[in-house]
């Protein structure tokens, strides 16, 4: 209760909102709010300023920035004039916008990986995803050979652990060579290449 | 639970105005207002004048504190400023430095 914060319906701040904690608005605030927790803009509630949170989920008004550590989601209803920025941006038919839109930044690892795969081109996704299959299991064997094998592949085996492996190296940026490089032919031959 | 919740953390620096009630975990500074109730819970500051229809202090207020109803200073309160409110109440344990106007 204390970390959640509530302007209710009928409640009007003229002056900035900041802190820790989430905060939901139902009310009005003209000035900026800006939270480490979420935020949550009620279909009635309006905000003339920016807002910066972890994550924003907006079914109101806004004239202002929105930026987001997390995601930035518009939902039906919404009326946003101004920026949004975050590593995750939704919006829902229905919502309105005016402004630029830029999905940028660092979050969750697995959240990239999921945006990349709906934003992003999808076929070099599904190049990678049986990608490291193979080449999960290649570095087990070389390893007993050799010691200094990446430590990355070393939990690739492990199922669940697959999706992780191809987010760390897509945070690195090898993928984006890699993905080109990846003809059915070529692909092949990288890999026999690498085992040696 | 309809009013507004200033949470622990949080900052309000302006004016607040409601019409239902407000209670206070974080800060309040500037002015605030509302028809409704307002309790400011231990650990809350607010560095405003506070109008409500009745105004229960757990925390720190330093402002004038108007109330059309009544004001309550629970132990471990503290108000640095005048109180207007037809009913007042200091329990034992708060701080009050101020005046008091009971409408007599």
């Amino acid at each position: 209760m204390p970390s959640t914060s509530i302007i209710a319906q009928g409640t009007v701040v003229r002056g900035n909102i900041r802190g820790s904690g989430s905060i939901e608005i139902r009310g009005r605030v003209h000035g900026d709010v800006e939270v480490d927790g979420d935020v949550a803009l009620g279909e009635q509630g309006g905000v003339e300023g920016n807002i910066r949170g972890a994550q924003l989920v907006i079914a109101g008004q806004v004239a202002g920035d929105l930026q987001g550590a997390e995601a930035v989601l518009l939902e039906r209803g919404a009326r946003v004039v101004g920026d949004l920025t975050a590593p995750r941006i939704g919006v829902a038919e229905g919502a309105l916008v005016r402004g630029r839109v830029r999905t940028e930044g660092e979050p969750a690892a697995p959240r990239r990986a999921a945006v990349a795969a709906v934003r992003r081109v999808p076929e070099p996704v599904r190049l990678e995803r049986p990608a490291p299959p193979p080449v999960a299991p290649a570095p087990v064997p070389a390893k007993a050979a050799a010691a200094p094998a990446p430590v990355a592949a070393a939990p690739a085996p492990a199922s669940p652990e697959r999706k992780k492996a191809p987010d760390t190296r897509s945070a690195d940026r090898p993928p984006a060579p890699v993905v080109p490089a990846l003809g059915k032919s070529v692909r092949g031959k990288k890999k026999k290449v690498s085992r040696a | 639970m309809a009013g507004s919740v200033i949470g622990e953390g949080l900052t309000i620096e302006g004016e607040l105005t409601a019409d239902e009630e407000v209670a206070v975990h974080g800060t309040v500074r500037g002015v605030l207002t509302t028809s409704g109730p307002v309790h400011i819970a231990a650990g809350g500051v607010v560095e405003a004048d506070v109008s409500a229809s009745s105004l229960t202090i757990g925390g720190q207020v330093t402002g004038n504190a108007t109330a059309r109803d009544r004001v309550d200073i629970q132990a471990g309160g503290r108000l640095i400023g005048d109180v207007k409110a037809s009913r007042l109440t200091i329990a034992d344990g708060a701080s009050f430095k101020g005046s008091v106007d009971m409408d007599v």
